[in-house]
């Protein structure tokens, strides 16, 4: 009891020490480099008013777009890869090593060559996201299913159960944790896809914003545009880390 | 049980996959000028070679500095927090906030103080591999068998031999695993600084050839950087195995 | 009173625990003297603090109230060169061989390294780790393993051994030979050994003398004297007479502890 209490009082101690620091630091250093929280309120003010950027709502929602359809082809193929790479021995042991060697390349490498295939507009981005999403999907698959107690199976198949009943009734409720884990992970690197190609390279989004204070070393917009966007990042993951804990209300 | 009939399917399919680009290449069913046959690519290579391989020893280099601080930083900031249960507790959600966000969004910013040289790119490379060790090694730390801290006081140890000779050894199989990932994260985050900011490196290369729309070397310079680093994940996926002799 | 010849004293000692649901009192005015040379029993109902009190002779826990003396002088901290422990859990170093658990309390009193190599493969023959020298713990089976954490004790040869539950985890046949074979090394080595178990068999079959405990709060109940005469004859009429007592003594407090 006390020592949650004493936890929590250090925790707020600590962020508010870390925003000091900031306006401390943010004070007296150079303002086109480095801005104090008090400076970034009033930029944040503007943006949502959008007086700085008018077009921060489309950016948004076009962000949102490309995270929607990068994520959304990445579970379809990674669910479809996992479990053909899972129920076929002969394949999973062929073209498992593969994936896993691939996925030791840090993946911005491919990021040059999309850009060159899929231009600079929103499907480059798309394409970006949906390559980082698709193998922590593809990986929990595998994963799941290797956790899944085959004497489970064994059992239900002695009690006649058929192969689809097996897989509904065992195998999915089973490995499903893993998987809802591989789903939210899946999410979260969707979401930065999106982002770091916006920002390596676009037209608009709102990475595309960001450069755009940036390069205009208006420090205090970009910082504020930062925040907004965790804003979008944070909030995935919660809505994410809510389905994780029904998963796990489930499976328990 | 090795099957036999795996390393053939692997070959077979890696060699249908290129036969078939290079058909679809030369039939031109697919624009050349952004998918560039195999053979393309493979000329490709021998042009920009010495330039390209000038550039991943750029990359290189940065990496293992990054790659250094990462771990020995990680190392340590996650041995010190990790066997402190107070500051653990108080330190865990900033230190799982700070792995879990985007560092592409401060990136502007690093380039804005640091510049345009190889500064900012150990630092975010840095950036990028310190969080994965640490969090692996403070998770470790935690879960060391209690017994043995145990045994080490009833037989005397001093603080130091206690994280000397247990902690330390203890953790040696998560260290490795998050060197293993710590390379990758290391390599991405200089590769992105470069594609972002860069004069020279990988990155740079990169990026500028996709700007200059010359897929085949760009192609060429891809696979050269995917193939060095799949190269060095082996390497210590190997010494992974050597490392952890003891554990069943 | 306790005479100057009492290797360990344990002076109205008193501990409690604070829990989430209030302090419970573990021990409650605990008070026990043992001669050098002697091989004493603590039995008892689980929770009645057994391992708290061994702890206490260890270095490991401070007692809340009374005193524990070793050698005349006040308990403070582990001293590894007065007392080694042997846990429940035979906690052998994952990364060591048998060799290198062996050495573990020599290394860390900074002997040269030819030395306490030496001494702890004197060691393995009389462990019966002849052959084990470089095997890892993983390799062993539950009795040598736990035999290696003996060893690991030995080694530093202190006057005092406490063992806690050492053969709870092994097998009703290993255990037995363990302890014929524990009493072998006892005999030979002259050790005073304070000694924690659940089993009135070892308990018989070892002890000078046996220490039956309450349930919690725990306190010595009765004191059993057995003498140095050994091997026991575990079937004679005495002995099954004396385990007939044992049992009564011990099955009254945990029929309490069930409560
Ligand atoms: N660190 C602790 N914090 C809180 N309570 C404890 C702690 N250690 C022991 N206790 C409590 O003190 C009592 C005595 O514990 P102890 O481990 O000494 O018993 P024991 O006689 O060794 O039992 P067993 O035979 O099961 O090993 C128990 O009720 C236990 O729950
Ligand atoms: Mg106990």
């Amino acid at each position: 009891m006390r020592r949650g209490a004493t936890v929590m009082l250090a925790r707020a101690a600590l962020l508010l020490g870390l925003l000091a620091a900031w306006e401390a630091g943010g004070r007296a250093a150079n303002p086109l480099l480095t801005v104090p929280p008090s400076a970034v309120l009033p930029a944040l003010w503007d943006l949502v008013r959008l007086r700085s950027y008018p077009d921060l709502a489309a950016s948004l929602l076009l962000t949102l777009r490309e995270i929607a359809a990068a994520y959304g082809l990445a579970v379809l193929a990674g669910l479809g890869c996992g479990f053909t790479l899972a129920f076929n021995r002969l394949v999973g042991r062929a073209y498992g090593p593969i994936l896993a060697a691939l996925y030791a390349v840090p993946a911005v490498v491919w990021y040059p060559s999309l850009m060159l295939f899929f231009g600079l507009d929103a499907a480059s981005k798309i394409a970006f996201g949906f390559l980082l999403g698709f193998f922590p999907v593809t990986l929990a698959v595998l994963a799941g299913i290797r956790q899944v107690n085959p004497q489970l199976v064994i059992v239900a198949r002695s009690y006649g159960a058929g192969p689809l009943t097996v897989f509904a009734r065992v195998m999915v409720p089973a490995m499903l944790f893993t998987l809802v884990g591989g789903l939210r992970t899946g999410l979260a690197l969707s979401v930065i896809g999106v982002i770091v190609g916006e920002i390596l390279g676009s037209k608009a989004g709102m990475g595309a914003l960001i450069n755009h204070a940036y390069g205009l070393l208006r420090t205090a917009d970009y910082v504020a545009l930062v925040l907004v966007t965790l804003v979008l990042v944070v909030g995935s993951d919660v809505v994410a880390s809510l389905a994780e804990r029904r998963a796990r209300r489930w499976t328990e | 049980m090795r099957d036999p009939r795996v390393p053939a399917i692997q070959a077979v399919s890696v060699l249908a996959v290129l036969a078939a680009w290079e058909t679809a290449a030369r039939l031109a069913w697919m624009d050349p000028l952004f998918v560039p046959a195999p053979s393309a690519v493979a000329r490709a290579l021998g042009r920009i070679g010495g330039a390209a391989l000038a550039g991943l020893g750029d990359t290189l280099a940065k990496t293992a500095a990054a790659y250094v601080l990462s771990v020995v930083l990680g190392v340590t900031a996650g041995l010190a927090i990790g066997s402190v249960r107070l500051l653990r507790e108080v330190l865990n959600p900033f230190v799982i906030a700070a792995y879990g966000i985007p560092k592409i969004l401060v990136l502007p910013w690093i380039v804005l103080v640091l510049g345009f040289g190889t500064a900012p790119a150990v630092f975010y490379g840095t950036l990028h591999g310190l969080f994965p060790v640490m969090v692996l090694v403070m998770g470790a730390v935690r879960d060391v068998d209690r017994t043995l801290v145990t045994v080490a006081r009833a037989y005397g140890a001093t603080t130091w031999q206690l994280y000397w000779k247990v902690l330390l050894p203890a953790i040696v199989p998560s260290v490795v695993a998050g060197m293993r990932l710590g390379i990758v994260f290391c390599l991405l985050g200089v590769l992105v600084v470069e594609m972002f900011a860069g004069v020279r490196g990988m990155g740079y290369v990169l990026s500028a050839l996709a700007n200059g729309f010359q897929a085949p070397e760009l192609f060429a310079a891809t696979a050269l950087v995917s193939a060095a680093s799949i190269a060095i994940v082996l390497a210590l996926d190997h010494l992974s195995d050597k490392l952890s002799h003891w554990r069943g | 009173m306790t005479a100057p010849s009492q290797l360990i004293a344990i002076e109205g000692v008193t501990k409690r625990y604070a829990t989430s649901s209030g302090p419970i009192e573990a021990l409650h005015d605990v008070s026990l003297a043992v001669g050098a040379g002697e091989f004493c029993t603590l039995i008892g109902p689980s929770g009645c603090g057994k391992s708290t009190l061994l702890g206490m002779l260890g270095g490991l826990t401070a007692p809340d109230g009374g005193r524990v003396l070793v050698e005349g002088a006040a308990v403070t901290g582990p001293d590894p060169r007065r007392v080694a422990t042997v846990f429940q859990d035979p906690g052998l170093f994952p990364w060591r061989t048998t060799l290198e658990n062996v050495e573990f309390g020599l290394e860390l009193q900074r002997v040269p390294k030819a030395r306490r190599r030496q001494a702890a493969t004197e060691l393995l023959g009389p462990l019966g780790l002849r052959g084990f020298a470089d095997k890892y713990p993983r390799e062993l089976s539950g009795g040598m393993k736990q035999r290696v954490a003996i060893g690991r004790a030995l080694a530093i040869d202190t006057k005092i051994l406490l063992m806690d539950e050492p053969f709870g985890a092994l097998d009703e046949q290993t255990r037995v030979l363990m302890g014929e074979w524990l009493l072998d090394i006892w005999r030979r080595t002259r050790k005073t050994v304070i000694f924690v178990t659940h089993s009135l068999h070892e308990a018989l079959f070892l002890s000078t003398r046996i220490a039956v405990m309450t349930a919690r709060p725990g306190r010595i109940k009765t004191l059993l004297e057995l003498g140095h005469r050994y091997p026991r004859a575990m079937e004679s009429a005495e002995m099954v007479a004396l385990r007939a007592r044992l049992w009564g003594e011990i099955r009254e407090e945990s029929l309490r502890a069930m409560q």
